[in-house]
């Protein structure tokens, strides 16, 4: 246990020390923070934060007692100053282009029916949207004065609907849009992070071990340490770095949030991100790397150059990629009976059990069973990899996956 | 505390690595390992060292098998070379001699002394890949005995190495077995093994051809040399019944000779034709007794 534990501790500071992981983490940490602050940083280049309210030209020429133009110029809710002009269509139209006015706004015909026309050469559809709403609203005051309601009555008319949604069967769940969107993005952003993080970490396992086997440091260290406790000291300690690298990206996200100060991951905490989600997801992070990770040791222990490598993983990165089409194509059906079967294959487990919890209801049973099936494979297929890696770290010569993993079980061999 | 090594088979599949060896190495004794390339000493090291499983047979240190848990009592100097590039002297040896269970703070002490025995104090804080080849070496070899360990197994130590380098270690290497350290070594270089081995074992494809003592071994051995120094061509003696081959050089002749009395007849002959500087009947030295018994030329 002990010599585990070194070796977990030399790996890591190994990692740790390079100077590729400073860089890489000193990239991610500026590029995070400036992501997060880019609206501020923009914004203070283009000096948008505090534009003036820009002004319209009321030309009223409906039949009203009491104009509407007034009416506009004194709603004080809109991001607008309107302004209740008193010359001519012409008149306003050639002190808009002077920029006196930003908009001119000529309404005619009765409130009912009202025709409402708006010039302008600012290209922002918003402005026109919103200037439409302000207008809708003036003129549902008129038409409701008209018609004699009363508060009350208007209050009535406006009420919303109480609209509830419930399951078929109890306990299952109903989704909303809302929720639906947030998981949505949730899924496909964790998705990624797991076929991410598996491939990185699969071959910089790979790479890890074909180094030391190139540099034939391996037979005097595996002359101290038998060959199965150092394989598993490397995964763990390449999987501590990585968590280093995600709690990097972590404090990034949360100085980013101090200095732009604008609160946006507790905004997400509070409504878009769900904890128990997260949670799977690292569980998933955590099997799905147990997983590719035995098999990249082993692939890396049956190379003999650290040129090698890339060949040696590419089954494994393929595999990882079409666990991570599936699950993109999986986001838009996540109900589909191929999803469904293939959640249970353990390579494609922590990214396709993750959507199907993540997208549908998913009975508590089920997701029992998969995680413990690949629980169970991830055991295995280490042991196997163990068994491998044994020999294949005496191995050296052509590399071939067949050829390599026949002849390392034959060196490998427990006689007796 | 004897290293038995009993009937011990290693097959790969269909090939037959190691056959039916055997040999014991008494505790603070120097073992040599001889054969040629392929002929079974690395995988033998690695049945001892615990890193194969024997086929057949058994492998005990102080009798009982080595296992990872008594790594520590082990030192080995692997043929193919190998440290890390990246990291420095001190580095290694720590992550290393860690492996073998010493302390950080005693670690160093020792490695420095090493270095000074070795003179190359000056190697501690330098990166692996900034030294030359010799000095690599050097350092793996520290890499094998700073823990003092009982069992000492170095597999081809002199290679590549320049004479003053290799006196350096042969010295380190004395010194060591003479604080108690089994030493069980291989080489190709027959001249270091005689002079440090008092046992040995020549291993051709897998099984033993010869073993024993090292003075018993070269008296045993039936064909003898003879040096013959003389001012006129040698060649007649060729006719001569028991002598094996003869080879002429700028001062005479060496002859092999079956045995003993062929010197005789070839000494009468010799007197029938001239005087001779020097007549000699040598004892075979091991270059001579491993190319007649593993059958091939090896590289020096």
């Amino acid at each position: 246990m002990n010599n585990f534990w070194i070796t977990v501790a030399h790996t890591m500071t190994k990692r740790v020390r390079s100077k590729s992981f400073f860089w890489s983490s000193l990239v991610t940490l500026i590029l995070v923070i400036g992501l997060m602050n880019a609206a501020g940083v923009l914004s203070s280049f283009s000096g948008e934060e505090d534009r003036e309210q820009q002004n319209v030209a009321v030309l009223d020429n409906t039949s009203e007692e009491e104009s509407m133009g007034e009416a506009l110029a004194s709603y004080e809710e809109s991001s607008f100053a309107y302004e209740n002009y008193s010359g001519t269509e012409e008149e306003a139209l050639a002190s808009a282009e002077e920029e006196e006015y930003a908009f001119v706004l000529t309404l005619a015909g009765e409130p009912a029916e009202l025709d409402a026309v708006l010039y302008g050469s600012e290209s922002d559809f918003q402005d026109g949207q919103e200037i439409n709403q302000d207008v809708q609203r003036i003129k549902e005051g008129f038409v409701t004065n008209e018609l004699n309601l009363d508060e009350q009555q208007l209050a009535t008319i406006y009420a919303p609907v109480s609209f509830s949604e419930q399951p078929l069967t109890e306990g299952a769940e109903v989704q909303t849009e809302e929720a639906h969107n947030q998981a949505y993005w949730m899924v496909y952003a964790l998705v990624f992070a797991i076929y991410l993080l598996v491939i990185m970490f699969g071959s910089m396992i790979a790479t890890e071990v074909a180094t030391e086997k190139s540099s034939r440091v391996m037979e005097l260290i595996v002359s101290s340490v038998n060959p199965i406790t150092q394989m598993f000291g490397k995964l763990v300690g390449i999987g501590i770095v990585g968590l280093l690298n995600v709690a990097v990206l972590a404090a990034a996200a949360f100085i980013g949030d101090a200095i732009s100060g604008d609160n946006i991951l507790e905004g997400l905490f509070s409504e878009a991100i769900e904890v128990s989600l997260l949670l799977y997801a690292l569980l998933f992070i955590v099997l799905g790397y147990f997983l590719y990770g035995g098999i990249a040791a082993m692939l890396g222990a049956l190379v003999s150059r650290a040129e090698e490598v890339n060949q040696a993983i590419q089954p494994l990165i393929y595999v990882a990629m079409i666990a991570f089409f599936i699950a993109i194509f999986g986001l838009n059906a996540p109900d589909a009976t191929i999803i469904h079967i293939l959640s249970y294959i353990p390579f494609f487990t922590p990214q396709l059990l993750f959507l199907r919890i993540g997208m549908t209801s998913v009975p508590t049973w089920e997701i029992i069973l998969i995680i413990v099936i690949l629980t169970i494979s991830a055991v295995l297929i280490n042991m196997l990899a163990a068994r491998v890696y044994k020999g294949g770290v005496l191995m050296y010569g052509k590399f071939s996956i067949k050829n390599g993993m026949k002849q390392a079980f034959t060196i490998s061999k427990k006689e007796k | 505390m004897t290293l038995v090594i009993d009937n011990v088979t290693k097959r790969f599949g269909s090939h037959q690595a190691v056959d039916g060896v055997s040999l014991t190495v008494e505790k603070g004794s120097m073992f040599g390992m001889l054969g040629a390339n392929g002929a079974g000493k690395t995988t033998t090291f690695r049945m001892i060292l615990g890193l194969l499983d024997p086929t057949s047979g058994s492998v005990t240190w102080d009798g009982r098998p080595l296992s990872y848990k008594r790594t520590s009592l082990i030192g080995y100097l692997p043929e193919e070379r190998g440290l890390y590039p990246k990291l420095t002297v001190k580095e290694q040896i720590i992550y290393l001699m860690r492996l073998k269970g010493m302390k950080k703070t005693s670690i160093v002490p020792a490695l420095q002394e090493w270095l000074e025995t070795f003179q190359v104090p000056e190697y501690e804080n330098k990166k692996i890949e900034e030294l030359s080849k010799g000095n690599q070496q050097k350092i793996q070899f520290i890499a094998a005995v700073l823990h003092k360990p009982e069992l000492l197994i170095l597999d081809e130590p002199f290679s590549g190495l320049d004479p003053v380098n290799t006196d350096m270690l042969k010295q380190a290497v004395e010194h060591i077995q003479k604080q108690g350290t089994t030493i069980v070594f291989s080489s190709h270089q027959m001249k270091n093994v005689e002079e440090m081995c008092e046992d040995l074992i020549m291993l051709k494809r897998g099984s033993a051809v010869l073993q024993g003592n090292l003075r018993d071994i070269k008296r045993s051995y039936g064909v003898k040399n003879i040096t013959v120094q003389a001012d006129y061509n040698l060649n007649f003696l060729q006719e001569v019944s028991g002598v094996l081959d003869l080879q002429q050089n700028k001062d005479g002749a060496v002859l092999r000779v079956k045995d003993e009395t062929i010197a005789e007849p070839v000494f009468q002959r010799i007197a029938e034709k001239g005087f001779v500087r020097k007549f000699e009947v040598e004892q075979p030295s091991l270059h001579d007794i491993f190319i007649d018994k593993a059958g091939v030329e090896h590289d020096e």
